[in-house]
C-alpha cells in the first residue's frame, strides 16, 4: 500500500500504535474516574463523610427591598419568591439562611409582615438576618427588632456556632451619618465574644454596609469596621459577608475575606459609575441576570470558605 | 535510550501523578459537592493519573502535548476561581493549603518539561513528524527503517 512507503505520513502500523496509546489512555481515564468515584462514595457510606463533607452549608439572601415600587423591578415580591424558590432547589437543605439587610424597602409595619411571611417559605431551620439602613430610617430599627429580633443583644446584633464555625451578626446602620457605624457597645460585643475562641475556629461575619472600603464616597464602608476587624486579626480564616451595594464583590486584607452579595430587588451601578447609586433599569429579560443567591460551604480542615454565587434562573 | 529523556519523562510523570492525585484527594474530601467544580476535580484526576502511567510507560509524544494542554487548563481555572470566578465558585489566595499549592507548582512543572521534551527534540522532529515519534525518541523511527 502505498501510505506504508510513504515518508511523511503516517503508515498502518503506527496509526494501530497510535490508536492503541489511544484506547490505552481512554481505559485507564474511565478506570481512574470509576476508582476515584468508588472511594469518594465508599467514604461517603462509611460515615467517613462526615468530615469530607461540608460541614456547613448555608444560603445568604440580600436587599429584598419588599415594597419598593419603580421601574428597575416593578416587582420585588415576585423575585424575591423566586429567590426563596431557588433556595428551596439547591438538592439539600441548608443548616440556615441569612439575609444580610434591606428586608424592606420603607420599614413599614406591613412590608415587616410581608417579608416575615416570606420567609417562611423557605427550606430551612433557621433563618437569620441583619438590619439593612432601609430597615431601621425612621425609629432607630425598632420595628426591625421587633419582626426579628428575638434572641438578639443590643441593636440587635448577635453570635452563634454551628460545626465549630463562629457566626456574627452585626448591626451598622444606626447611628450613622455616611459610612456605616458599628458604635461602642457592640465593638465591645465583639471583643468579648470572640476573646475565649481560640485562633484556628473560622470566623464568619454577616453585616449589612460592607465592612470594608468599597466606596466611601456612596457610603459604601464602616467608620470604624477596623476596630473591629483589629479583634479577629488573630484568627485565620475571617469571612465577612454584607449586603447593600447590591452587585458581587470581594476583596481579600489579610487573613479577612469581603464578599458582598447581590440583591433580588434591582441594581445598582458599580462603585463611582454616576453621581449616586441609583436602582438602575436594565433591558428587559435582563433583571434576573442581576439578581440571584448565593451558596456558602465550609468543610473541616480547610481554611477557606467556599461560595457559589447564582444568578435568579 | 537516551537517560536524559528518561529522566524528563520520569519527572514529568511523577509532576502529572501528584497533580492528578491531590485533584482526586479534593474531591473525595469535599469538593465533589461543588457543582460543576467537582466533576472537573474528578476528570483531571482520572486523566492526569492516566497519562502519567501512559508516559512513564513510553507513550507517544502527543501524550505530552495533551499533558501541557491539560496543565495549562488547570492553571487557568485556577487563577479564575481566585479572580473573577470559576461556574460562580471563588477561593482565596492559596486555599485549601498546602494542596493548592502543590498543583500549581506540579502543573507549572509539567508545561516547563514538556517544552524542554519538546525544545531537545526539535532537530530530530524536523525529519520525522512529531506525532510519528514515542517521547523518548526510540521505537517509531527504528520500526520505519525496518
Amino acid at each position: 500500500m502505498s501510505a506504508d512507503n510513504d515518508p511523511t505520513g503516517m503508515t498502518r502500523r503506527q496509526l494501530i500504535r497510535h490508536g492503541a496509546w489511544f484506547g490505552a489512555a481512554v481505559v485507564l481515564t474511565v478506570a481512574g474516574g470509576e476508582v476515584i468515584s468508588h472511594v469518594a462514595g465508599a467514604a461517603g457510606s462509611a460515615g467517613a463523610a462526615q468530615q469530607s463533607r461540608p460541614a456547613l452549608r448555608f444560603a445568604q439572601i440580600s436587599d429584598s427591598h419588599i415594597g419598593f415600587t419603580g421601574p428597575a423591578n416593578p416587582n420585588v415580591a415576585e423575585t424575591f419568591s423566586h429567590a426563596i424558590g431557588q433556595i428551596n432547589s439547591l438538592g439539600y437543605t441548608p443548616d440556615f439562611v441569612i439575609h444580610t439587610g434591606d428586608l424592606t424597602h420603607l420599614a413599614t409595619p406591613a412590608q415587616f409582615d410581608q417579608v416575615k411571611q416570606m420567609l417562611t417559605g423557605l427550606n430551612t431551620p433557621r433563618v437569620f438576618t441583619v438590619p439593612g439602613e432601609h430597615d431601621s430610617t425612621d425609629d432607630a430599627g425598632q420595628k426591625y427588632r421587633q419582626a426579628f429580633g428575638a434572641g438578639t443583644r443590643g441593636d440587635g446584633w448577635y453570635s452563634f456556632d454551628i460545626a465549630g464555625v463562629h457566626l456574627i451578626g452585626l448591626v451598622n446602620t444606626l447611628n450613622m451619618q455616611k459610612l456605616g457605624h458599628l458604635g461602642t457597645d457592640q465593638l465591645e460585643f465583639i471583643e468579648k465574644d470572640v476573646a475565649g475562641l481560640s485562633s484556628d475556629t473560622p470566623i464568619v461575619v454577616f453585616s449589612h454596609i460592607p465592612l470594608f472600603a468599597m466606596y466611601p464616597d456612596w457610603g459604601w464602608g464602616t467608620e470604624d469596621a477596623a476596630q473591629a476587624l483589629s479583634y479577629l486579626k488573630r484568627f485565620s480564616s475571617v469571612t465577612c459577608l454584607n449586603g447593600h451595594v447590591h452587585q458581587l464583590f470581594s476583596k481579600t486584607e489579610g487573613n479577612v475575606t469581603f464578599y458582598s452579595g447581590t440583591t433580588t430587588a434591582y441594581p445598582l451601578p458599580p462603585p463611582g459609575q454616576g453621581p449616586a447609586p441609583k436602582p438602575v433599569t436594565l433591558p428587559a429579560g435582563k433583571l434576573r441576570d442581576a439578581l440571584g443567591i448565593r451558596e456558602v460551604s465550609y468543610t473541616k480542615g480547610q481554611q477557606a470558605l467556599a461560595l457559589k454565587d447564582q444568578k435568579l434562573t | 535510550m537516551n537517560i536524559a529523556n528518561l529522566v524528563l519523562r520520569i519527572v514529568l510523570s511523577a509532576s502529572l501523578a501528584v497533580s492528578g492525585a491531590v485533584h482526586a484527594y479534593l474531591y473525595i474530601h469535599g469538593y465533589r459537592d461543588i457543582p460543576a467544580v467537582g466533576p472537573g476535580f474528578l476528570v483531571q484526576g482520572s486523566v492526569f493519573c492516566a497519562l502519567a502511567l501512559l508516559i512513564l510507560a513510553g507513550g507517544p509524544a502527543w501524550l505530552q502535548l495533551v499533558a501541557a494542554i491539560g496543565a495549562a487548563g488547570s492553571l487557568v481555572a485556577f487563577t479564575l476561581s481566585r479572580t473573577v470566578g470559576l461556574f460562580g465558585f471563588t477561593e482565596t489566595d492559596w486555599q485549601p493549603s498546602p494542596y493548592a499549592a502543590i498543583t500549581v507548582i506540579a502543573e507549572v512543572l509539567t508545561l516547563l518539561l514538556v517544552g524542554t521534551t519538546a525544545l531537545r527534540q526539535r532537530p530530530r522532529a524536523s525529519k520525522d513528524p512529531l506525532l510519528y515519534q514515542r517521547a523518548d525518541g526510540a521505537g517509531e523511527p527504528s520500526s520505519r527503517l525496518g
